[in-house]
């Protein structure tokens, strides 16, 4: 049994090993991660790995750092704040390059940033963190109001502003550094941190007004981000809205023209502790969406390649409130999260999307306590009738999953008490070499295929070689679809039953071959579990 | 829901989910299954025929609906079917004379519910199951699902709602505060969150907290400032009340059933006045106060 289970890449069992504690130095995965056979994608046409630009000339366009942190000591002084003097830069130089000092003085601290169409360089070994101090996001302030940023119990999603905006033709965010946005950690002048504001609105899933970390404003064209590691956002860590030039009329004239997102690494929350010492996880960390393409308005023509992503809520979200086509998700791994989702918003039409080999293993970062099965999620496709829409031409192959408590989720009712008229409407939808691997989960892992009502169905849902360990028919739910399956296995076709289902062929027997696609999953950096919590 | 509404469902809720029996009153008039009806129920919305799984009934008298007849709680659970109007109907959904539905052939895990405080021509389900009463009557249109216990409840009409409420920006609320515009008429209406556009996190903050309103000069339109609150601790016993008395427009009123007050329940809301001995909007004692969002 163990040499079957370390074919699939389960580890050693239970319990899981400790995991080296690398985040923040090493944020590359020790192992790769591969779903499938490593030429799978290959037919998945990918742009070029972009490359770290020329150091900038001009002396003044390179930062060096004035302040330092440590890994017993990592809260910036924010005394001298940085803000000034990277946003002079980032308004007169097309590089701007952050630098240590050679010693200690490795970090940057700052409010609220501006780029316009230039490229920010964090160098490896520094580390630009976000300014604590509410005071200095707030988005509403009046004479007589000082604004909403950081008050308990407001439900207002733009109270703050976002960290670094990003605007213009080209922009680029680059290099080995880091963006710390310092999520867990105290705010300045108060006695909580960014997500325990969050938290108080969990029980109305309210919205909170949190500043995002990197926020893409309409018009952008050709954005890229390349080797960043991001930690602890406060809210989402990337919106993205980027187009070819030329914009939507463009097409996509060639793979990643609209926007390149490769090499780049999430990890959320980067340590358990805060300085305070209050636990933190993933499941605390709500709302710290990986990358949201589509979020504020069209991503079209994107690729996203070689990523790492483990975080407290969506791992990558396509947001289809404004239009996205032509994504390419390709050679990424998850930790942690909510899953490669798409929607809530569909209203604006989601129509192109592959996803080509992605590991996603909820075994490699413990979530922490209070966490619910929606914090360790595989495959989503999700809406409903308050903001649905057109879903079609989507690929998920290649995906292998672990431990992941809902491993495939297409639903039309993602909330069902939103009212509305926009009626999600998902087709030509295929799930083609997908392995959801059982190693120590104790609860059972669900598939979800449902379309809206006999009148808007889901159509041509296609499933192929898709083998969910320890299924059954309590966890196999389908309404208004209709499902083609074959000519690979699918393990659980007898429980795809329910109204207005079809399936075609409809005596469809699974096959026994060809065998479920070769999991590796990689070793995540991931700090060490504190004692006594549940893996 | 109004309080007096609920209570009424929370009295007759008992009595129906105890037993398997049927909630239906003698309302002296029939249903039946009306053939070609049917037919006509079963197109698509561009005309093309389809089998949407619908039955035509053609009732009549006062108050008969297919699906009230047929409502029922078996083990508490509701069943019942769904039924679209094909006209429009009175406020509270109850006909008045002869009227004609759609209606699910199948039972669904929703009942029609009699006592429900739907308003402007809409009318009640109660539904277990995570699918909207849309899912199963193509034909009918529902409100945003108000939790209540176990269940979950709905306003509905086979035509289309009634126009609620839009966001207005150009009120001059305060930071924090979102502009709306009601109708006047009917009475009552207030921002609900199922009028907040498709881009925005609903949540299921259903209930916005919204200042006294302002009237705008055609008289046509009410004007609020509003913000969706955080969850209101438990035992929360303040509810916002546009009708205190004295309470000036752009202020915030609130009824308090116990000895909380409107800042314990509603953090930003500063009640710089003691409450005040008097009635709520729903009718019953309460302290009344009247407070400012800061």
């Amino acid at each position: 049994m163990a040499a079957l289970l370390a074919g699939f890449g389960c580890q050693s069992q239970p319990p899981i090993p400790a995991l080296p504690y690398t985040c923040a130095v090493n944020a590359d995965p020790s192992t790769p991660s591969l779903a499938g056979a490593p030429d799978d994608c290959s037919d998945i046409a990918l742009p070029p790995e972009p490359t770290l630009p020329t150091p900038p000339t001009d002396p003044a366009c390179t930062l060096t750092a004035q302040t330092g942190t440590t890994a017993d000591n990592w809260i910036p002084d924010e005394t001298n704040i940085d803000t000034m003097r990277i946003q002079t830069a980032l308004n007169t130089c097309p590089v701007v390059r952050l630098v240590t000092d050679g010693g200690a003085n490795n970090a940057f601290v700052s409010g609220p940033l501006t780029m316009n169409g230039v490229t920010l360089w964090i160098d490896q070994g520094v580390t630009l963190y976000e300014s604590r101090d509410p005071n200095n996001y707030q988005a509403n302030k009046t004479a007589t109001s000082p604004g909403d940023c950081g008050k308990v119990g407001i439900n207002d999603s733009s109270a703050c502003t976002s960290f670094l905006t990003v605007m213009g033709t080209s922009p680029a965010i680059v290099g080995d550094g880091i963006i710390d946005g310092q999520g867990g950690e105290r705010l300045i002048g108060h006695d909580y941190s960014w997500w325990q504001l969050s938290s108080a609105l969990q029980t109305i899933d309210g919205s909170i007004g949190n500043p995002t970390m990197i926020d893409l404003k309409t018009g952008v064209t050709s954005f890229v981000m390349y080797r960043i590691t991001l930690h602890n956002s406060a809210k989402f860590h990337v919106k993205i809205t980027s187009t070819p030039p030329g914009g939507m009329a463009a097409g996509c004239p060639s793979p990643g023209a609209g926007f390149i997102v490769w090499g780049v690494t999430i990890l959320t929350p980067s340590r358990w502790l805060n300085h305070d010492g209050l636990l933190m996880s993933p499941h605390f960390s709500r709302n710290t969406d990986g990358i949201d393409p589509g979020e504020t308005s069209f991503a079209t023509c994107g690729a996203m390649v070689n990523n790492t992503i483990s975080t407290g809520d969506d791992h990558i979200a396509i947001k289809g409130g404004h239009g996205v086509s032509d994504i390419r998700v390709v050679h990424n791994h998850f930790g942690s999260g909510h899953g490669m989702s798409i929607g809530s918003e569909t209203y604006g039409g989601v129509d192109g999307l592959t996803v080509c080999d992605l590991t996603i293993d909820a075994d490699s970062r413990p979530v922490g306590e209070g966490a619910s099965p929606g914090d360790m999620n595989g495959i989503r496709v999700k809406s409903d009738s308050s903001r649905g829409g057109t879903v079609t031409n989507v690929q998920f192959r290649n995906v292998c999953m672990r431990d992941v408590n809902n491993a495939i989720l297409m639903s039309t009712a993602y909330n069902p008490l939103f009212s509305g008229m926009k009626i999600p409407q998902f087709s030509n939808i295929l799930f083609q070499n997908i392995h959801d691997v059982n190693c120590i989960n104790t609860v059972q892992p669900v598939v979800t295929l449902n379309g809206f009502s006999a009148l808007y169905p889901a159509t041509n849902i296609g499933l192929d070689n898709v083998v969910v360990d320890w299924t059954g028919p309590l966890a196999v739910s389908t309404e208004f679809a209709q499902l083609d399956l074959g000519p690979g296995p699918v393990n659980f076709a007898p429980y795809l039953a329910g109204p207005d289902v079809s399936v075609s062929p409809p005596n469809f027997q699974s096959p026994s071959s060809p065998a479920p696609i070769n999991c590796t999953f990689p070793v995540l950096p991931a700090p060490v579990v504190p004692p006594g919590w549940k893996n | 829901m109004s309080a007096c509404r609920k209570l009424s469902w929370l009295a007759l809720g008992p009595l129906v989910a105890a037993c398997s029996t049927t909630a239906t009153p003698d309302l002296g008039g029939t249903c039946a299954v009306d053939d070609a009806l049917t037919a006509t129920c079963n197109l698509t919305p561009d005309g093309g025929a389809a089998n949407l799984g619908l039955v035509g009934y053609g009732c009549t008298g006062a108050g008969e609906r297919p699906d009230l007849e047929q409502a029922q709680y078996v083990d508490g659970i509701p069943q019942g079917i769904i039924c679209a109007d094909e006209t429009p109907l009175p406020d509270g959904g109850v006909p008045s004379g002869p009227q004609n539905y759609c209606c699910t052939s199948a039972r669904t895990p929703c009942a029609y519910n009699p006592v429900a405080a739907c308003g402007a021509g809409t009318y009640g389900y109660e539904c277990l199951d995570i699918n909207r009463p849309e899912s199963y009557n193509p034909d009918i249109v529902c409100g945003q699902g108000v939790p209540g216990g176990k269940y979950v409840e709905y306003c509905c009409a086979g035509i289309s709602l009634p126009p609620g409420c839009s966001e207005f920006d150009g009120l001059g609320c305060a930071a924090g505060l979102i502009g709306w515009n009601c109708p006047t008429s009917p009475a009552g209406i207030v921002p609900k969150g199922q009028d907040l556009a498709a881009n925005k996190s609903r949540a299921d903050q259903y209930y916005l907290v919204c200042s006294v309103p302002t009237l705008s000069p055609s008289g046509k339109v009410n004007n609020f400032c509003c913000y969706p609150p955080a969850a209101v601790p438990p035992g929360g016993a303040c509810v916002q009340d546009t009708t205190v008395p004295g309470c000036a427009s752009g202020r915030f009123g609130f009824s308090c059933y116990g000895e909380e007050t409107p800042s314990d329940d509603y953090p930003p809301m500063n009640c710089p006045d003691p409450g005040v001995p008097g009635t709520s909007a729903a009718g019953f004692p309460a302290t009344l106060y009247c407070c400012d969002y800061e």
